[in-house]
């Protein structure tokens, strides 16, 4: 058990546990969705039609650049559209997806991964599998692994998040607790990928049972567990580094600059899935809590809807609210017709209770005791309310990680972490606006230079032009002078002869 | 972990609360004037936080349901002497509200502490009235004539505790035979001590303030009987006379106008000790605390702005 720790934070414990932490398979959906749009980088490019038959675990979109995974088909079926559909995203928009309609079989593309010995295989092959499988960061961030893989050159210690902070999601405690093995196995897969000396599994003390679990098959000696204190945010990744390692990550920087990998627990499985048998992701655990029903964990196909998900329950009968994600840095949805996605860890649906009304901050400084990044939420606060950005920027706004642990704690009932998150927002819009601003000027000074240089260029033409002219009107002149100086001499001459003749 | 659970107005009711054994130990030695005065304070101020609230067009019931325009009529009424006139409450509630919150845009917004900007006011303008205390207890009826002026009484008020030292050190007294009488105010600053222990320990108010108003007290005191012992009060006697315990632990906290950074916190309130200090000892004044506090509130941005504490991974 780990004593040190980063400041801050709150302690918060699972409002609804449950005795044993289950997984139900879900029963295949009659139809999936499919979103092309992944948490960063471009959309994904279709490379199948309506219409077309495809296969579980095919490829029905392709990657357009670096930083994303090609899309699988989580169920066999037939592509019914490829139209604009709500994705669970906090902008609410709409994105282009691709919708299967089962055909109920759930035939599989076949695939061959490196098999059980994956040591013969290279680190880019390796990094090669884990792109082609889909595989991102499944603790909510969505960050593809292998961008993190290609980067951690040089690693010397590889950290498996099991934290699972947030309060409420158990769905990496599940599978810590049912697939230890492959867990295990994943690691050892990732220190052979990136060639650290070292691999910690780091996991909150209130999942003794995962913990216990990933004990009985750790016989690797480069792997330990480590439990810490239960403690939101322990499980962002620079706070978890600080409590394990003692070391902090700088603003703006990196794990991988001190030569550190985080990878999440479930991306880890997944990964042990991509290389083994190349088995694409298509499925994921999600928890689904609240005080609505019994919480239960549920492996669901990727691009099934919430509704189909919150069926399996024993959900009530009443109005609910929705959020996805953690209760703390979820968000909260009104549609429940949406596809689950990679990073949807959690579904919360709550028995919908009167919203707490904010009153005014009264400065207590309570916010401030529980900030993770040593920020000052209330001044910060101030300042966004007031839409002052540059003193946002000198309070480092762009440091907050939103974890809300602000939020949670004020007495006034404020959204401290929405008034950031708001912030944030309208610098990068003040941002753009700035820059094109500063584009139309330079256009517009450039067009009043060039006009400018254009009269100057022509008057100087024009007042050259004019010199030439009278330049070859003095030379004509002077010439005609000339000539009619010889012709005077000649008619002189001339006369003389006459004269001297007569 | 910090979190106390409660929200804004259970927050500022607790504050109420850790009053009452301070109170109760004013009551016992001063009479029902106590009473009547946080009666008419908590009445002032509700109607003129209730007014002014309407006029700027904002919701009446919420904003004064939030319990903070009690408090400061009740702090208000505490720091002003148990036989004051009623009006000059009044007026130094409606001051407070009006002056010290309203036009600043209500609660949360105010650079000064309310309560404070309303004594100092009182105690520029009306110094006959803010400085002659009871000198015994008194029934209700003699309070009631008192307190609406229906009835004077001769040889029941004297002068405010540390003023009254003040002039007898200057004249020569010994301090010894002056301390005899000091017990009641022991007694009181005892009581708001107990209540600002359990503010502490609902995690309602943090250390650093008290603490550090304290330390400044002691570090002041300490200084002047070092070097001019014969005039001054010795430094015991600072920490049990006057508005010591009141200020440190319910007004130096107020967290609007205080400082909002931890190491700030520590300057403001240890400054603020200091200041309370050289008014006592060398100001016009009997008491150093509300003007230490007004001072040291302009001194919060600056203050703010110099202890920002480190950010993660940023040295």
């Amino acid at each position: 058990m780990l004593d040190q720790t980063f400041s801050g934070g709150v302690v918060i414990a699972n409002p609804y546990p449950v005795e044993q932490v289950k997984i139900i398979q879900a029963p295949l959906p009659n139809q999936v969705v499919l979103p092309l749009q992944q948490r960063i980088g471009a959309e994904a490019k279709p490379c199948v039609e309506v219409g077309d038959r495809v296969l579980t675990g095919q490829v029905i979109a392709k990657t357009q650049d670096q930083f994303c995974v090609p899309i699988h088909a989580s169920i066999s079926g037939t592509v019914m559209a490829i139209d604009k559909q709500i994705i669970p995203h906090k902008s609410g928009l709409k994105s282009t997806c691709i919708r299967i309609e089962s055909d109920g079989q759930d035939e599989w593309v076949e695939t061959k991964g490196c098999g059980s010995d994956f040591l013969h295989c290279d680190r880019q092959t390796l990094i090669d599998y884990v792109q082609r499988s889909g595989i991102v960061g499944l603790g909510g961030a969505g960050f593809p692994s292998h961008t993190k893989l290609n980067k951690a050159t040089g690693c010397h210690t590889l950290i498996i998040n099991g934290t699972e902070c947030e309060p409420g999601v158990m769905c990496d405690d599940a599978l810590m607790q049912h697939h230890p093995r492959e867990v295990i196995r994943g690691v050892e897969i990732l220190l052979h990928i990136t060639g650290a000396k070292r691999a910690i599994i780091a996991i909150e003390d209130d999942k003794q049972e995962a913990y216990q679990s990933l004990l009985m098959f750790n016989h690797n000696d480069l792997i330990s567990l480590a439990q810490l204190p239960t403690k939101y945010t322990s499980g962002a990744e620079k706070l978890l580094i600080k409590a394990l390692l003692d070391i902090e990550i700088p603003s703006g920087g990196f794990a991988a600059d001190k030569g550190i990998l985080c990878q999440n627990v479930s991306s880890t499985k997944a990964i042990f899935d991509a290389v083994i048998d190349q088995r694409p992701l298509v499925s994921r655990i999600v928890t689904i809590t609240g005080d609505a029903l019994t919480p239960v964990n549920v492996e669901a196909r990727l691009g099934t809807s919430f509704e189909h998900i919150i069926s399996l329950t024993d959900v009530n009968q009443q109005a609910h609210d929705y959020r996805m994600g953690g209760m703390m840095m979820g968000i909260d949805i009104e549609n429940t017709q949406m596809p689950i996605c990679k990073i949807t860890n959690c579904i919360f649906v709550n028995n919908r209770k009167p919203k707490q009304l904010a009153k005014e901050c009264i400065r207590c400084n309570t916010c401030n005791t529980v900030c993770p990044i040593g920020l000052l939420p209330q001044q910060l606060y101030w300042h966004a309310k007031g839409e002052n950005i540059e003193k946002c920027m000198d309070y480092h706004l762009f440091d907050c990680i939103e974890c809300a642990c602000c939020s949670y704690v004020c007495p006034s009932h404020i959204d401290l972490a929405g008034y950031f998150s708001f912030a944030k927002a309208l610098h990068k819009k003040q941002a753009t606006d700035q820059h094109k601003t500063d584009i139309a000027r330079d256009r517009f000074e450039f067009r009043e230079y060039r006009l400018e240089r254009n009269k100057q260029e022509r008057a100087q033409m024009m007042a050259e032009k004019k010199q030439a002219l009278k330049d070859k009107m003095a030379k004509d002149k002077e010439q005609g002078q000339v000539q009619k100086d010889k012709i005077a001499q000649a008619m002189a001459r001339v006369n003389k002869i006459k004269e001297k003749d007569a | 972990m910090h979190s106390t659970g409660l929200n804004t107005n259970q927050m500022m009711r607790q504050v109420i609360y850790a009053l009452v054994l301070g109170v109760s130990a004013s009551y016992v030695f001063f009479g029902w004037g106590v009473v009547i005065q946080i009666l008419l304070g908590t009445i002032a101020a509700l109607v003129v936080e209730a007014t002014f609230v309407a006029m700027r067009g904002r919701q009446v019931l919420a904003s004064i349901s939030d319990g903070s325009a009690a408090l400061t009529g009740i702090l208000l009424a505490i720091s002003i002497p148990a036989i004051a006139p009623w009006w000059v409450v009044v007026v130094g509630v409606a001051f407070a509200i009006i002056f010290g919150k309203q036009l600043y845009g209500g609660l949360g917004n105010n650079p000064f502490n309310p309560a404070m900007l309303g004594y100092a006011f009182l105690l520029i303008s009306y110094p006959l009235q803010m400085t002659t205390w009871p000198v015994d207890f008194l029934s209700f009826s003699q309070v009631i004539d008192e307190v609406f002026n229906l009835v004077n009484f001769d040889g029941i008020s004297g002068a405010t505790r540390l003023d009254d030292v003040k002039t007898s050190l200057s004249l020569g007294s010994d301090i010894a035979t002056l301390q005899v009488r000091s017990i009641s105010q022991a007694w009181i600053n005892i009581g708001f001590l107990v209540g600002g222990i359990y503010l502490l320990a609902r995690k309602i108010i943090f250390w650093h303030i008290p603490v550090a108003v304290l330390s400044g007290i002691l570090m002041m005191a300490l200084l002047i009987s070092i070097f001019d012992s014969q005039q001054h009060l010795p430094v015991q006697n600072h920490l049990i006379l006057g508005g010591t315990m009141l200020g440190a632990f319910f007004i130096a906290t107020d967290p609007v106008s205080a400082s909002t950074t931890p190491k700030g916190r520590l300057i403001y309130g240890f400054l603020m000790g200091v200041l309370i200090v050289i008014i006592r000892a060398y100001g016009g004044y009997p008491d150093g605390i509300a003007f230490a506090v007004l001072l040291m509130n302009m001194m919060v941005p600056l203050i703010d702005q110099y202890t920002q504490p480190k950010v993660f991974g940023r040295s």
